[in-house]
């Protein structure tokens, strides 16, 4: 069999020369090893880095500053309701002007400021949104009229800002947005106890604002549960019932092979083109209104499917042939094996990867932006035909604000957004550790 | 009568025809369901969906051409005066009388716009009452056709199976009518684009200003569509991105699959997961607020010219994105190389990082390789961080530093905000969105091919 | 059995454990220079996890635990100062199933060498490539495609690669795990010629599952059963006259 006689000389694994060698191999090992740890640590650390800082910058966004006056509700500015109708004092508080109230309760405060730009700026220390906290107020408790009243008024953003030490009070006062003059009444009040920060649910329940200590999320958030209804309508029974028909009805033939090809491929276009397609498709042809949840649900179901039915696919692969073949023993047809016995038993698989997809909706922006839901929208959209906008892109439409407060609210925003999607997928995870089956 | 409205009502005509029936299916066989040749409910199925598809059919043309056939039936009863100045003034008119038709107090004072709007109001309301009668008759004729059928020797399982089968095919069919709809609009915009502008100019050109002038005879730039800046802004960002990605990715998922234990990829796993979990605007605020203010900071220190928008930030920021991407698919390559190769190496003495690198990386190659270039694809494709991170500034330069475009971020600008949907600015982004599709589905069958090829290697 | 040759590798009172399975239990074994040890027994017997003891390849897998003494030329292998890749490089082994690396047949062989630096030149190189190939009986098949890939041999050829590959870090003993089970009966007859032709140069020790292949290729047997060793000792004794019940029962293929 063997085609030598030739030997080897034995090695000397003990030399000097092999020794080195091995302690060079071995410091090769432990380099390579930790740059392999070192890849870990880094992708850990960018997310540590990314969820803090939005995360610390998100925090104070649930909070706002509010600046407390004792504003005297004078008759001259709101007329008398004991001598009104209520409809007539309704009207009359609808356009009385708020301002005076505030700016007397200033002047009661800051009695040696009488230059009327001044005031002005004085005023404007409370946030616009002011106005509509006093008018909700009367039209609440008319009684208030003729008293004099402590109250707290939502300080302007830079006020804001200032309270939760984001603007440097040691900046020279050129580059400061809140100036020297409005910093001393500011320190005043703070003196005073009469600044203060509170939890602002505002944020929370209420639509857009310009103003970012007035802007909320509850919009968004709904315009993106109306647009995720639309796909989960679309998507899931369409990707389901593709998923029954390529696994267990197409013939093996080329249709069907492209059909596979296609959904891998689908699955990997970029989600803008998707965008594109909405607006050439739904918008350009069909002529459904801009703006909508309708085509975003629509544009995003397109998007979603092939995720929907890989998953689908895998899930329906993995119920055992046995259990087809016994149902079929039974007599039932090829329709009731399906829907009575394999759909049933893959439907976690099914839900799991249907969340995972919808997460992915969730968070999807550009082909939102394709297809125009990317307006600012104050009210909140009451049906899938009126403009909306969603959480991500209100995220973006935030992001691009000049305003500094915008930065604290589109983090705020953001953790929100993190939040729902860190449930979705513990829901998804949940469901698989709770029925997965290991056949 | 709204649209919601009338699928409520053809919905609950299918429930009325189900239960009738199944009742007369019951009736017909005396009572006895075991004389029937299906199930009483098959009956139920049938009718039911003998009523759904017709009427849901109609209704769903309505839906989808209504609109369009009205506004073509009041444009063409407009007076000529409204056309005066070119035949692209139709789509002009159009959207005034649509402003009337949406918006009762808009200032529209033409009073044939006004009477072609009121005219629309009539003519909408007839043929949404048109369309509910129609599809509301189509619904009864199948209910008629499916109870003449209830007999006891009628095969209702069977054929209610049967359409069951088709709209099953029809399902999947959708994620075919998905891409052909792509292709199609991207095309069709497209063609309408290289009418005006050239396919060479746009593939070759190297200056990129669609700003068209407002009216035809301005005599201001007529726009510039060479997308060569916009390429190459695409590509130096992916690459970049690429930097990161690819080593970070590739070595986290040989350390995970070679030399972790248990319990840390438990904790890795997910955490990769997370981190591919974050939603890209979350990542392009991050790159706007955070990374990009960082690079500029350290370019003055420093003493580089680090632009406050530099391809560098978005480009980095893009990586971390791609990390999960890249380790994941890399992970399933390296864990597909059979263990007895490893051990091979390993009981002739070699380091397990010898082993590695020679013998396992090189078995899974091909996998990585498809993992690559799905992954360029990804970032290729990447919108919403280059949107908030990158500039806007088509500039053809290799130097990271400066702030560059991509396609991406052209689409965005061109289609959002105001636009005419004919001009080929607005054109110029399906274009632009047609060139993206391409390429992007060009990596992924190689990268698929590659994968698969490699998988049937190992199987 | 009495042992008055100086063993090359001695194992004594071996325990192995996988997590709460005990999968050997106390075997004491020697191998000597000159002969060819074949390990036989049912599966799950232990035989192949005895075997990979032997090189230490059992620590890659993080549950298994081994405990006892297994010496190499009176060194304790499993002492801290041992290196395990010295150890390996010693200590050869080749596989159930054939593993060329997905490179060309050159460097499959080469792999060896060059990790552990045994070649000075291209020339030494070239040399211990071609001696392993000649000794493991390949050579004049492969002479004129080095180059191409080892994957691409048939399997019995592909087998006798990896011997060469083993052989070719010169290593004084050789493990082989079943190295016959994934070959056709000819690719069979010529890996078992070829361990007969190496076992004047190395200790060999081959678990299998073919008694008669035990019969044919071994100068010794050990036969496992439920990670015990039954009995252990000359081939034809064995075969002939088997002590123990247990062992008689297998060998007349009562069980296993």
């Amino acid at each position: 069999m063997s085609e030598t006689n030739k030997d080897f000389k034995p090695t000397d694994w003990h030399s000097d020369e092999m020794n080195a060698r091995i302690k060079r191999r071995y410091r090769k090992e432990k380099t390579f090893k930790a740059f392999g740890l070192g890849a870990v640590v880094v992708a850990a650390l960018f997310l540590v880095m990314l969820i803090g800082k939005i995360a610390s910058d998100g925090f104070f966004g649930f909070f706002q500053t509010s600046i407390e006056l004792d504003i005297p509700f004078e008759q001259s500015v709101l007329g008398n309701p004991r001598e009104m109708s209520p409809e007539a004092f309704q009207e009359q508080v609808k356009r009385a002007n708020m301002l005076r109230l505030i700016d007397a309760a200033m002047k009661e405060h800051f009695p040696e400021i009488t230059n009327r730009r001044e005031r002005r700026d004085l005023i404007r220390m409370v946030s616009t949104g002011a106005r509509g906290q006093l008018r909700d107020m009367i039209l609440a408790n008319p009684t208030l009229v003729g008293t004099t009243k402590r109250v707290s008024l939502l300080a302007s953003d830079d006020i804001d800002q200032l309270h939760k030490g984001k603007i440097d009070k040691n900046e020279p006062e050129a580059n400061r947005k809140v100036k020297d003059k409005e910093l001393g009444w500011y320190n005043k009040l703070e003196e005073e106890g009469r600044v203060t920060l509170h939890f602002h649910s505002t944020f929370l329940t209420h639509g857009d604002s310009r103003d970012p200590e007035m802007a909320g999320i509850w919009g968004a958030t709904v315009g993106s549960a109306l647009t995720l209804v639309v796909t989960l309508l679309i998507a899931f029974p369409i990707g389901v019932l593709a998923a029954i028909y390529l696994e267990e009805f197409a013939p093996k033939n080329r249709l069907t092979d492209l059909i596979e090809i296609n959904i891998n491929n689908l699955a990997a276009v970029p989600s803008i083109v998707f965008g594109l397609l909405g607006l050439a498709v739904f918008l350009g042809v069909m002529h459904l209104p801009r703006s909508a949840p309708l085509v975003g649900g629509l544009t995003l179901a397109l998007m979603t499917l092939p995720t929907i039915i890989i998953a689908s696919r895998a899930s329906i692969k993995a119920v055992p042939p046995s259990i087809r073949d016994a149902a079929r023993g039974l007599g039932a047809s090829p329709m009731q094996v399906v829907f009575h016995h394999v759909v049933p038993l893959a439907m976690p698989g099914i839900l799991t990867g249907t969340i995972i997809g919808m997460a992915q909706a969730l968070g999807e922006t550009a082909p939102l932006l394709m297809i125009g839901m990317v307006a600012f929208i104050v009210d909140i959209p009451g049906s899938v035909t009126d403009a909306a906008t969603a959480l991500p892109v209100q995220i973006f439409l935030w992001a691009d604000s000049p305003e500094r407060a915008f930065v604290e609210k589109t983090s705020a925003a953001i953790l929100v957004l993190l939040t729902f999607l860190i449930a979705m997928n513990g829901l998804a995870i949940w469901l698989r550790q709770k029925f997965e089956r290991h056949w | 009568m709204t649209s919601s409205a009338i699928f409520l009502i053809l919905v609950l005509l299918s429930l009325v025809s189900f239960a009738m029936t199944r009742q007369k299916a019951l009736t017909r066989a005396g009572g006895d369901p075991a004389k029937l040749h299906s199930l009483p409910r098959h009956y139920g199925y049938f009718a039911a969906t003998c009523v759904l598809l017709p009427s849901f059919f109609a209704f769903g043309i309505w839906l989808i051409f209504g609109k369009s056939i009205i506004e073509g039936l009041i444009v063409s009863g407009l007076p000529d005066r409204l056309f005066e100045v070119g035949t692209d003034q139709a789509t002009l008119v159009l959207n005034r009388i649509r402003l009337v038709v949406e918006n009762a107090s808009s200032p529209e004072t033409d009073p044939d716009i006004l009477a072609a709007a009121q005219k629309f109001n009539d003519l909408y309301i007839r043929g949404i009452w048109a369309a509910f009668a129609l599809s509301v008759s189509f619904g009864l004729v199948g209910f008629y056709l499916a109870s003449n059928r209830t007999q006891p020797d009628f095969r209702a399982r069977n054929k209610f199976e049967r359409i069951m089968l088709i709209a099953l095919a029809l399902s999947s069919v959708i994620a075919i009518a998905t891409t052909l709809g792509i292709v199609a609009s991207l095309l069709f915009e497209s063609l309408r684009f290289f009418h005006e502008v050239p396919v060479t100019e746009f593939v070759f050109g190297l200056h990129w200003s669609p700003q068209t002038a407002l009216r035809a005879d301005q005599v201001a730039s007529s726009g510039a569509f060479g997308a060569v800046p916009l390429f190459a802004g695409t590509l130096l960002i992916s690459f970049i991105a690429m930097l990161v990605a690819g080593p970070i990715g590739l070595l986290a998922a040989i350390y995970l699959t070679q030399y972790a234990n248990t319990k840390m990829r438990k904790i890795a796993k997910p955490m990769l997961e997370v981190l591919a979990g974050v939603p890209t605007v979350v990542y392009g605020f991050f790159a706007a607020l955070t990374v990009a203010p960082f690079f500029r900071d350290l370019g003055i220190t420093l003493g580089l010219d680090i632009a406050s928008e530099s391809a560098l930030a978005a480009g980095i920021v893009m990586g971390i994105m791609i990390i999960p991407f890249v380790s994941s698919l890399s992970d399933d390559a390296i864990t597909a190389v059979p263990k007895s190769l490893k051990d091979g190496s390993l009981a002739l003495g070699a380091t397990p990082s010898e082993t590695i690198t020679q013998v396992v990386l090189p078995a899974a190659l091909p996998g990585i390789v498809g993992a690559f270039l799905l992954a360029v694809s990804r970032a290729v494709g990447e919108t919403m961080i280059v949107v908030m991170a990158a500039g806007m500034q088509p500039k053809l330069t290799a130097n990271p530093f400066e702030a560059v475009t991509t396609v991406t971020v052209q689409i965005v600008a061109l289609l959002t905000g105001d636009q005419e949907f004919d001009s080929a600015k607005t054109l110029s982004a399906f274009a632009l969105g047609l060139a993206l599709f391409v390429s992007t589905m060009a990596l992924n069958v190689i990268a698929l091919k590659i994968v698969r090829k490699y998988r049937e290697v190992y199987d | 059995m009495t042992d008055t040759k100086i063993a090359k590798m001695t194992a004594k009172d071996v325990h192995v454990f996988y997590g709460d399975n005990h999968a050997v239990k106390g075997i004491s074994l020697d191998l000597h220079q000159d002969e060819v040890t074949a390990l036989i027994g049912p599966s799950g017997c232990g035989k192949s996890t005895f075997l990979r003891c032997l090189n230490r390849m059992n620590d890659t897998v993080a549950t298994c635990r081994v405990e006892g003494k297994i010496t190499l030329d009176n060194e304790d292998i499993y002492d801290p100062s041992i290196d395990v890749v010295q150890l390996r490089a010693r200590v050869g082994m080749v596989f159930q199933k054939p593993n060329p690396f997905p490179k060309s047949i050159y460097d499959n062989v080469a792999y060896g060498p060059r990790i552990h630096g045994l070649a000075q030149s291209r020339t030494d190189l070239d040399e211990i490539v071609t001696v392993s190939l000649e000794k493991a009986g390949l050579w004049n098949e492969v002479k004129d495609r080095l180059d191409s890939p080892g994957t691409a041999l048939s399997g019995g050829q592909q087998q006798r690669l990896c011997i060469a590959r083993a052989i070719a870090v010169n290593p004084e003993v050789i493990l082989m795990d079943e190295p016959c089970s994934a070959l056709d009966p000819i690719a069979t007859a010529k890996v078992e010629a070829l361990i007969d032709e190496l076992k004047g140069r190395y200790a060999i020790a081959i678990v299998t599952h073919s008694m008669q292949q035990a019969a044919r290729v071994s100068q010794k047997t050990a036969f496992f059963h439920m990670g015990d060793l039954v009995e252990h000792g000359d081939t034809t004794d064995i075969f002939t006259s088997p002590k123990e019940e247990r062992t008689r029962d297998y060998i007349t293929g009562r069980f296993g």
